[in-house]
This record gives C-alpha cells, structure tokens and sequence, in this order.
C-alpha cells in the first residue's frame, strides 16, 4: 500500500508568485510539448520551399509580376499564401486545443487575471513562426533564385531593391496570421469553426468577391482584405490595385489587431 | 479558509446555485456533499474564478480569487472535468502550469513522487488510466503547496488502494492546518474522511454540521420487542411519540430513550424481550437530508421512499 507523505517543497520554488515572465515560459513549454506544433510548423515550411522551388524551376519568359514587370522574388515567394494557411491553423490549435482537452481550466486556474493568457500565447507563437518562416523565406529566396539563373532567367539578390522588405514582410505576414488563428480560435474555441473562419477570410472571401463582386467598385474592397493588404507590402512589384506599402501594412495591422481586442473582451468577459 | 455568500449562478435560464452561503475553515476535512446536479461543481468553479457568479460573492483565503498575487499557492484545485491535454507528457503539463508561478522541475518531481507518478511522468496523459488522471490532477492540486486544497470527486476512478491513498492525504493535510474541501455525492466516502459536512441540494444549503451532529440528528428509534405489542403501544402512546409495528410482536418506537420505555414496561408488568437503541446509518441521514433535493430520481426508487 502506497504511504502517504505530504513532504515540505523545496522552499525557493515555493516563494516566487504569479508573473507575466512565467506565463510566456508556461506557454512556451505548452508549444514545444506538443508534438503538433513542430509538425505543423515544419509543415508550413516544407510548403513554402517546395512550392517556391517548383515555380522556380518551371519559371518561363511568361512569368511575369502583375505590372507585366518580371519578379523573381515574388515566383519564389509563391508558396506563401498556402504556408500562410497552415501556421495559421497553428495559431488556431494553441488555444482551441486548450477548450477540446479541458487544459483551458488549468491554464485559466493557474492565471486568473486571464489575459497574460493571451498575451503570452501571441508571443510565443510570434516568437516560434517569425524567425522559422524568416529563414524559410531566406531559404527559398536563395535557392529559387539560383534555380532560375541557372536556367538563364532573370534572377534577384537580397540586396535588390524591395527584396529584404519582402522576404520580411513575408515572415511578418505569417505572424500577423498566426495571430489571426490565435484570436479566432480564442473567441470561437472550436478548431473546426477557427480554421474555417481562417480560410474564408484568407481564400474563400478574396475568390468570392472578385467573382461576384460588381467591376466598377471591386478592387476597392478587395485591396482591404488581409491577403492583398499584405501583398501590399510584401511585392517587390505591387500590382496596381493595391493599396501602398505602408497603408497596406496598417490595414493588415488592423486585421491581426481587432480580432485579437474580441478574443480579450471576450476571454475576460465569458465563463470558462 | 473557503467563504461562499449568498451566491447565485444561472446559466440561462437553469438556476445552478441559488444563494449559497457557508464557510470552509481550516485544520479538517469538509465534505461537500450532494446529488448529481446539486451546483457542487459549479460552486468550484466559481470560487477559482472560471466562472462569474450571477450574484453574491466568494473569498479563498480571505479573498476573491482574482486578487491573489500566486493563486496557486492559496488553493490547489481538482476539478471533476479533464483538464490536461492528452498529447503532453505528465511532467510537461506539471511544468507548464507551474511555470506561471516560477515553479520549477525539482517541485514538479517532488508533487510526482508525492501521488504515485514518478515512473510515468514522460508518458503523454491521453494513455493514462482515468486514476492515474485523478493522480495527475491531485499533482497539479500541490504543486503550488496551497493553504487549502479542494478536489472535485476525487476517488472518481481510483482503485481501493487508489481510495485509501486519497483519505490519508486529505486528513495529512488537514492535520498541517490546512483548509481541505472535497465533493462527492456518496456519504459513505465522506463518512470515513471528513469530519464536517456542507450538503447542497438543487443549488441551495440543506445542512452545514459535523459529521457527529449528522448522526446525532438523523431519526433514532428503539427496537423494541415484547409478546403484550399491543397494551405497550397503549402505554406508550404519547406526545412526539411515534410507534410503528415491525412484525409479530416486535415495535419501533421514536421518540422516547430505552431508559424510558423499559421503566414504564416494569411498572405495567409488560415483558420485554428485546430492547435495542437504532443508530440511523450516515447513509440514511443523508438520504433523508437530501429526500427533497434529488433532482433525477427513478420512479421505482420513488416509490419505493
């Protein structure tokens, strides 16, 4: 029979209280303990480089940027709005999965004061895809530049005008929609419901509108959404319907911002 | 020290608890004991912040819950529903919530060692047996070595030894002085842990005692048997004197001591062959505590009270 000893702990751990620093470390271990974050973040790089790789090595003379103005950096960028996709599922499960086992209670138990929560998980989720996808990006860049000059394409170099921005940008970009997945999975709680959201937002609605959409006010709303805000600044060569590279960032800003301040009124407000 | 005013949850339009009051002190066990449906969890939840109360209010420690600068170190939780997510290790869970409060491995693997764990703290939860759960969860509910521990139906799934283990550690802590507050809704788990008992039914207070007031209250009779039945009921017959007849000779009187029915029964000249004091079992004195509250009853076994 198992005795029972209810030992005095170790005293130094036992002085400490409840800080924001230990809730960013909570989290961190939170991600990097479940097996589903590294694969899906592997996941969404794989995508990036084979996806940017393939175009790269089947890029022809027709391959040209939306200005008619050939872009090389945006062929091996191409990737980006499927890797998009899936960091933001990543996003998503880091808080739906909390309400789908239960965890939530523990996590809000521990942190009653609810919004470090929150904070704590952007952070740690920023902190895991921007520098991943950065390298990605820089990988990708690389590798699909010297696929296509190889090919006697024109090609760019990270010195170019506009090609650090992007590749930036683009690691940014995959942030700002992790983010997104965060917030829509924190007022939703439902990973099936967040990642639908996610893909009506990032795919179905920008295809929807410039289908149904009337042409005369079209690209109006169109360069709000989130995916041609950040194409915005993420082009080295912009198509002409989009906004400028500052606004374009802002109005992307405002799409990671506002269902972020949802998921914090709404996570201070409801029972767990 | 676990305080409850006057609290009121609803969840739309379902009242889960209806002006709740009592107090948890420290130093022995409270049992908190209730049917199914009674607002034994709800009230827990409330009090660890989860969720809003509707109206009134509830302190740990003296204060709301919220206001505690490391809540885990004021009150260890267990609460009836999982709370782990299944592909993390034991230890990464136990990590994970103690890293709020800078609480690190050496505490996580004393907690582990504590409740049975230490050799399976890198096995991921999700194949753990629903004790070795209610084990991991007991962990989570020490980590922060709290003033006061509540655990929502603790023996859920444990087995004997399992249930042993659990009753030791809940008087251990409460022999250190610290307030322990454990649900259930079987009074003969309680009756070997707790020495006070807040019953609840259908979200309201039906009795805050101690255990010995519990059997002290609960209907006693005495047996009582004798070959003249019928003149002993007439001379007994009285004021709060209640007689019913058991079988062929043999009656159960309320309300009058054996000292009593024997001394009267001398001076009759009425035989008595068995005089035995009825002691109601915990079990009975809950039930008819509770007769009222059960909020999902069987028909047969509505009949059957």
């Amino acid at each position: 029979m198992s005795t029972v000893t209810v030992d005095a702990p170790a005293r130094s751990e036992v002085r400490s209280g409840l800080t924001f620093g230990g809730v960013l470390h909570s989290e961190w271990i939170k991600l990097r303990s479940v097996r589903s974050s590294g694969l899906t973040l592997l996941a969404a790089a794989l995508m990036m480089i084979v996806t940017g790789l393939i175009f790269a090595a089947t890029f022809g003379s027709d391959s040209d940027g939306a200005n008619g103005v050939t872009d090389p950096t945006g062929v091996t960028l191409t990737g980006a709005m499927f890797a998009q996709l899936v960091v933001g599922v990543l996003g998503v499960l880091t808080v739906s999965s909390e309400y789908s086992t239960g965890m939530i209670r523990s996590t809000l138990t521990g942190v009653p004061s609810r919004l470090p929560v929150l904070a704590g998980k952007v952070a740690v989720v920023v902190g895991a895809v921007f520098p991943v996808m950065l390298a990605t990006a820089f990988a990708v860049f690389l590798g699909g530049q010297a696929l296509m000059s190889g090919n006697g394409h024109p090609s760019a170099a990270v010195g170019d005008p506009g090609v650090l921005a992007a590749l930036v940008g683009s690691a940014a970009t995959m942030s700002g929609v992790a983010v997104i997945g965060v917030a829509l999975g924190s007022v939703l709680r439902n990973t099936a419901g967040a990642i639908s959201t996610l893909v009506a937002v990032m795919f179905l609605v920008p295809g929807l509108g410039s289908l149904v959409l009337p042409a005369s006010w079209r690209d109006d709303v169109l360069r709000f959404l989130p995916s041609n805000a950040s194409d915005a600044f993420v082009s080295v060569a912009p198509g002409p319907n989009l906004l400028g590279a500052p606004a374009g960032a802002a109005v992307f800003a405002v799409w990671v911002v506002v269902p972020l301040v949802v998921a914090a009124v709404l996570l201070r407000r409801r029972d767990a | 020290m676990i305080e409850v005013e006057n609290l009121t949850k609803r969840y739309g339009p379902r009242t889960a608890v209806d002006g709740l009051s009592f107090t948890v002190r420290p130093g022995t066990v409270t049992g908190f004991l209730g049917p199914n449906g009674a607002g034994k969890s709800t009230t827990m939840r409330v009090l660890v912040g989860l969720d809003a109360p509707t109206s009134g209010a509830t302190k740990v420690n003296g204060r709301r819950y919220r206001e505690h600068r490391a809540p885990l170190r004021e009150i260890g939780v267990l609460l009836e529903a999982r709370a782990v997510h299944p592909g993390r290790s034991a230890r990464d869970h136990l990590r994970a919530v103690g890293a709020t409060h800078g609480i690190g491995a050496r505490r996580v693997d004393e907690v582990a060692e504590m409740v049975g764990l230490t050799d399976v703290t890198r096995r991921r939860a999700g194949n753990f047996s629903l004790g070795m759960g209610q084990r991991l969860g007991i962990a989570v509910a020490l980590l922060g070595d709290p003033h006061t521990v509540m655990l929502d139906e603790p023996v859920n799934g444990l087995d004997p030894d399992g249930i042993r283990w659990i009753r030791h550690l809940l008087k251990d802590l409460a022999a250190q002085g610290r307030t322990v507050f454990v649900s259930s809704h079987l009074m003969s788990e309680m009756a070997l842990t707790a020495e006070h008992l807040v019953v609840v039914g259908r979200g309201r207070l039906i009795a805050d005692i101690s255990v010995a007031e519990l059997i002290e209250s609960a209907g006693r009779g005495v047996h009582v048997r004798t070959p003249r039945a019928d003149d002993l009921v007439r001379l007994l017959t009285g004021d709060g004197v209640r007689i019913t007849t058991a079988g062929t000779g043999t009656l159960d009187v309320d309300g009058l001591s054996t000292e009593d029915i024997a001394e009267r029964a001398l001076a009759a000249g009425i035989p008595l062959y068995e005089l035995t004091p009825q002691r109601a079992s915990l079990e009975e004195a809950y039930t008819e505590l509770t007769r009222d509250a059960v909020e999902y009853r069987g028909t047969a076994s509505r009949e059957a009270a």
